[in-house]
């Protein structure tokens, strides 16, 4: 076993909290990943230390049905399309996570939602070695039914590249799973299927182990 | 002291200033004894990782994934280099320069809580003069952003420092001057100097786009009866500039050669009579003081950095920017005026004698050594190790 990859174990080995990174939570709504981490979050919070990082519209931290909420401000308002602001936001889902992080003393086991959080996941799996878990609701593929633009490609190119540096895809469906083994080539064992908090806890143990 | 240096640029990769001048700093500060990583970009064709000059340069290649457009093409490289950055080990300080790295040196002030500098070598909104498009208004925010979170922000004259502060609203006590120094390989290859007297010629060098004026210097030719003009360089602008030429009927005075290396650029300069920096929008202009160094009489037109460096009927003439009449009557004066030019070059090569990369790597070390004093009496430090 390489060096790097024994280090990562024995992070995961030490972890003692998990921190979930979202674009939308309550009250801030886009679509149904906001109603979903509602759901599922305090559910996860009773059974580990959960923290999440979410887009505010103000820096700030709060405690909300045992789910500390780290809240991280936009830096950037103009973008030329979803891509570049998504890259712009990372960095500032990033700012909420360091301060987590610091704020904990020790690196937890990282959650993002979809390829829209998921550039911050990369960045903590890189500098802290955080066993990172993507969960993959839709894909750009799967919005747009083909890659017909390039900032289609190029959403494309980000989706891989995260879940390609996950520890663990999770999917809520048999059908995703197959969806991400015929489009991203991913490795099946290397996607759960998990719909609730308790099959989302055995999940992460099978990171642990 | 151990520092990161985040660059879009670096040697064999070099698009203008910015990356002539981290890597004349790079140098110059390993030199001191400054532990240097500088983390740039490659197309494949260079070494991913190499030391050279006593410099660490570790590359990434943002050609794995596809982009939509210049702005996600930087986000991507950014990514990539943040990633690549946490297998470099510990450092005291990350350098970042421009709007283009600045997305991976916010996010590794964050991760490691180590101070960031940043060197903001020229503006969106200078270079554009107003803000059209969303790619604009957000490259205008990330150099907001950037001046915002680093600890420090370097300007290479006093007219970026102003220009920073009124449209970023950086604070004035934030930002320090460290001016640009010039390549002494130019300088001394020639110590007698080597302004040709009699070929009315007249050069220009630099990237062939607007803000850098060639037109105005096309125009100027046709105004003026008995000079040859040579423009050194290449860029968007070179078609315009060529059809220019032919409609002013000066076609066959003016000369394109497009991007020269060294040894070519040196033996046109040998040719010069006078180089014209006819700018509408320059930070500083490393050009001028090669020029002056060689002992060929300038005109710049009176904006930013020229306009520090300068001094009008001293070291070389200033014309009023933007105007090719002005610009005319300037190259006449200095053609014709002989003891004018013996006047202005003796002058020019003390004035650029001032200026030397050693001397902006001395100011940056100081400025780095001021931050990590105050870096280390503050709380701000990391809670939580990194891998390293």
């Amino acid at each position: 076993m390489r060096d790097k990859e024994r280090l990562h174990l024995a992070r995961v080995m030490k972890m003692r909290a998990v921190m979930h990174i979202s674009w939308e939570y309550p009250p801030w709504v886009v679509g149904g990943l906001s109603q979903e981490l509602k759901s599922l979050l305090p559910e996860i919070a009773k059974r580990v230390r959960t923290m999440l990082v979410v887009r505010g519209d103000t820096d700030g931290v709060t405690e909300e049905e045992g789910v500390r909420i780290f809240k991280s401000a936009s830096s950037i308002r103009s973008s030329p399309h979803i891509l570049a602001y998504i890259h712009a936001l990372n960095i500032d889902l990033l700012r909420g996570a360091s301060a987590a992080i610091h704020e904990e003393g020790s690196v937890p086991l990282v959650h993002t939602h979809d390829w829209v959080s998921g550039i911050a996941g990369v960045y903590i799996k890189a500098c802290f070695g955080a066993p990172l878990v993507t969960s993959v609701y839709t894909t750009e593929l799967t919005r747009s039914k083909a890659l017909g633009s390039l900032l289609s490609m190029g959403i494309f190119d980000i989706e891989r590249h995260c879940f390609n540096r996950s520890d663990l895809v999770v999917v809520k469906s048999p059908e995703m799973k197959e969806h991400l083994k015929e489009n991203f080539g991913l490795d099946g064992g290397k996607i759960a299927l998990a719909r609730n908090a308790d099959e989302l806890m055995e999940a992460y143990r099978g990171i642990q182990g | 002291m151990r520092i990161l240096t985040i660059t879009w640029e670096y040697p064999p990769h070099i698009v203008g200033g910015l990356g002539r001048h981290v890597h004349n700093l790079s140098i110059h500060l390993a030199s001191k004894g400054a532990d240097v990583t500088v983390l740039s970009f490659t197309d494949g064709t260079s070494e991913r990782h190499e030391r050279a000059d006593g410099v660490e340069i570790v590359r990434v290649n943002p050609y794995v994934m596809r982009y939509p457009d210049f702005v996600s093409w930087i986000e991507g490289l950014n990514m990539l280099m943040v990633e690549r950055a946490a297998d470099l080990g510990s450092f005291d300080l990350i350098h970042v320069h421009d709007w283009l790295t600045a997305y991976s040196g916010i996010a590794l002030k964050h991760m490691w809580r180590r101070p960031l500098v940043a060197t903001i070598h020229a503006t969106e909104l200078g270079r554009r003069k107003v803000l059209s498009n969303d790619s604009e208004r957000h490259i205008h925010e990330m150099e907001w952003w950037l001046a915002y979170e680093a600890w420090k922000v370097i300007c290479c004259s006093k007219y970026m420092m102003n220009e920073v502060h009124s449209s970023l609203g950086c604070p004035i006590d934030k930002i320090s001057v460290i001016h640009n120094g010039y390549d002494p390989k130019l300088a001394r290859a020639n110590s007698a100097g080597m302004s040709k007297k009699d070929s009315r010629t007249v050069l220009f060098v630099g990237r062939l786009v607007y803000e850098k004026g060639p037109h105005l210097l096309v125009e100027a030719a046709s105004l003026l009866k008995d000079c040859r003009v040579i423009i050194v360089g290449d860029g968007a602008m070179r078609p315009y500039l060529e059809g220019l030429a032919k409609k002013l009927g000066v076609s066959d005075r003016v000369t394109f050669t497009g991007h020269v290396d060294d040894e070519t650029l040196l033996s046109i300069y040998e040719e010069a009579s006078v180089l014209v920096i006819p700018s509408l929008y320059e930070p500083f202009g490393i050009v001028v003081l090669e020029a002056m160094s060689l002992g060929i009489p300038v005109i710049v037109s009176n904006t930013g950095g020229l306009d520090e460096i300068i001094t009008d009927g001293r070291d070389g003439l200033k014309f009023q920017s933007g105007s090719p009449e002005e610009l005319a009557k300037a190259i006449a004066r200095i053609l014709d005026d002989e003891g004018l030019r013996a006047r202005l070059v003796e002058n020019a090569k003390s004035r650029a004698k001032e200026f030397s990369w050693k001397t902006t790597a001395d100011q940056t070390l100081k400025l780095y050594k001021k931050v990590l004093e105050e870096y280390n009496a503050n709380d701000w430090k990391p809670k939580a190790s990194a891998r390293w």
